[in-house]
């Protein structure tokens, strides 16, 4: 079938079985059989076992599920409370006081944990009620929140980095370090804004109060250890001491010593995170597992070639190629999950993006904030969907909190493409390799 | 039969959290070796070598099979996701029949991957494939278990097809209100 005719078709098959309700790796399937089949004459039963099995049998993807289970350790454990308790002193003094506990809590857990919705809900439990408490304007605590929140993905740990980099072939180790200082770069962002809406939003500032600072001192030094879980894990990764699944096994048992150190680890508890944790990792796997299918059933039809040289010919600037795909994806974020955008990507558009001379391992941190975005979009967005349970609004309300925070990764975003080195920088000073 | 379901389903996804958890053990063994070893050569001891052969292989197979066991009860537990922005502003009886439906085109695809699945089973019993490193496994094991696997999904699907369209609720639609 010619490609003309081809590519609608398959657009349509996608976007028709997934507005039906079909889960995604099996929207995903369903697409692979259909360009198989109908641009080649090679067998699509064998194909398909032998492109997951290769797909999946990879040892860098073990990380993913000691990753996940070390987050829904600490999620469990008294972690929400201390991480409030402990960095409200730091944030006293600067204008904006506590809503920068957002930014910091998230930034912080986001070192533990590799999902954006897990960070929200951790950070998010304690933090909105002890905002809301003390007078804090709605807008704004959830608003700092929802756009901290998306941090989970960027800051290593990092679950879309690690999907991105096993279907890629690209090294999970370097792709968790690029993804460091652009994550330390948005924290500055939503920071600074914070504290300039503070100054010109003063009526809408609570009146500070002094408070106990002994308590919040041993709040702090209860967070010391999470620190420290934080450096040997990503620090094993940067010194070339462990590979990325060695340095998750170490915050697994961190993690569990640290939950049972406070008192907070049950056996019920632990059963419970590791269940969680295989749950999770069995959807993205699934949805990984149709993406390999996907990508060897595009590569028979020629699109992903095909697009790659139409914008080879247009002469198109990496930026102009860059801002038309960044418009292309948050329109697929409104409807799409993270995950889901990653694979869908990969299978279609990496070609495109190499042949125009982009580099893979930054392009993976540009597409983590494209993902970021898409988390707080409406109508589906994960980070919404979090906030909604612990705060009980509706979803169109949460992302016009969001929106200001949606611009500031737009600007990152551009800030970005126009230094890459934010990204490359780090990666490139790791001791092996 | 709906009890017995019920239990399949969470006992392969326990299975599967076990085999996540052997990962992590086995690693854990060989990151306490090499440390163990370390610690000896400083000190002057011999080390004890301990280390897990084809660790990086046999972990990429625990995940494999993990994964694939892990698919039904992840079914169940409305782990999957998808979108339902459409489906929840049908009317109730048309969002129930579009719901069977989309859950029987479901079963038919994961008949399809078993189907594929099976055969490349089979292929590797035939031509005794075993894996590349230093331990010699079978791929027809892990192969196997993804054969299976993928048999317990294509249940839970015509499972729940079936009680859709007999007017009931499938365990997943409690777990998805409010999400994607």
């Amino acid at each position: 079938m010619e490609i003309a005719t081809l590519a609608p078709l398959l657009i349509v098959v996608l976007f028709a079985t997934l507005a039906a309700g079909l889960w995604i790796g099996f929207a995903l399937i369903a697409v692979g059989m259909v360009a198989m089949m109908a641009a080649s004459s090679a067998p699509v039963t064998l194909v398909f076992a032998t492109k997951v099995w290769g797909g999946l049998t990879i040892w860098d993807l073990t990380s993913l599920p000691m990753f996940i289970w070390m987050g829904e350790i600490l999620v469990r454990s008294r972690l929400s409370s201390d991480m409030f308790e402990g960095l409200a002193p730091f944030t006293r003094r600067l204008p904006g006081r506590l809503l920068h506990v957002n930014v910091l809590g998230c930034a912080l857990f986001a070192a533990v944990s590799g999902s954006s919705a897990a960070t929200t809900a951790t950070i998010g439990r304690m933090s909105v009620p002890e905002l809301t408490k003390r007078g804090y304007d709605a807008r704004m605590a959830i608003g700092t929140l929802a756009g901290s929140g998306t941090f989970g993905f960027l800051i290593p740990p990092s679950i879309i980095l690690i999907v991105y980099g096993a279907a890629t072939e690209q090294s999970i180790a370097r792709l968790f370090l690029a993804g460091l200082v652009p994550g330390l770069m948005l924290a500055c962002l939503f920071s600074g804004y914070i504290a300039i809406w503070s100054l010109f939003n003063r009526s809408k500032m609570p009146e500070p109060v002094a408070s106990d600072d002994g308590k919040g001192t041993r709040a702090f030094l209860r967070l010391l250890p999470v620190v420290g879980l934080i450096v040997a894990v990503i620090g094993s990764i940067y010194a070339g001491i462990a590979s990325p699944t060695e340095a998750a096994v170490i915050g697994v048992l961190g993690a569990l010593i640290l939950a049972s150190a406070t008192g907070a680890m049950s056996r019920a508890g632990f059963l419970d995170a590791l269940r969680a944790a295989t749950i999770t990792t069995c959807m993205i796997a699934f949805i990984l597992a149709g993406a390999s299918f996907l990508t060897v059933a595009m590569g028979y039809t020629g699109i992903p070639r095909a697009l790659a040289a139409w914008i080879g010919e247009m002469g198109l600037s990496p930026y102009a190629l860059l801002a038309a795909l960044t418009v292309f994806f948050v329109v697929m974020g409104m409807f799409l999950d993270g995950i889901s955008i990653v694979v869908l990507t990969v299978s279609i558009i990496l070609p495109m993006v190499t042949a125009a001379g982009i580099d893979p391992i930054w392009f993976g941190v540009f597409l983590v904030l494209v993902v970021e975005m898409s988390q707080i979009t409406p109508p589906v967005g994960f980070n919404l969907f979090v906030l909604q349970k612990i705060t009980g609004k509706d979803i169109i309300t949460l992302a016009g909190y969001a929106a200001p925070f949606f611009g500031l990764l737009v600007l990152a975003l551009a800030i970005l493409s126009a230094f890459p080195q934010i990204a490359l920088w780090l990666p490139g000073t790791m001791l092996t390799k | 039969m709906r009890v017995i379901l019920d239990r399949l389903y969470a006992a392969a996804l326990w299975l599967s959290a076990a085999s996540f958890a052997l990962i992590a053990t086995l690693v854990l063994i060989q990151v306490l070796g090499r440390l163990t070893d370390r610690i000896a050569r400083a000190i002057g001891a011999p080390p004890p070598g301990i280390t897990i052969p084809s660790l990086a292989e046999i972990g990429g197979f625990l995940f494999l099979g993990g994964v694939f066991l892990g698919l039904a009860g992840t079914f169940a537990a409305g782990g999957h996701v998808r979108v339902t922005l459409l489906t929840r502003s049908l009317p109730e009886g048309a969002s129930r029949w579009l719901g069977a439906l989309v859950a029987a085109a479901a079963a038919g695809l994961a008949a399809f991957s078993t189907w594929s699945s099976w055969l490349q089973f089979l292929d590797s019993i035939k031509f005794n494939s075993v894996s590349f490193g230093m331990v010699k496994v079978p791929l027809a094991i892990p192969q196997g278990v993804m054969t299976l696997g993928l048999i317990l999904l294509l249940i839970a699907l015509i499972d729940a097809a079936v009680t859709l369209a007999k007017g009931g609720e499938p365990s997943y639609a409690a777990n998805e209100a409010g999400e994607a």
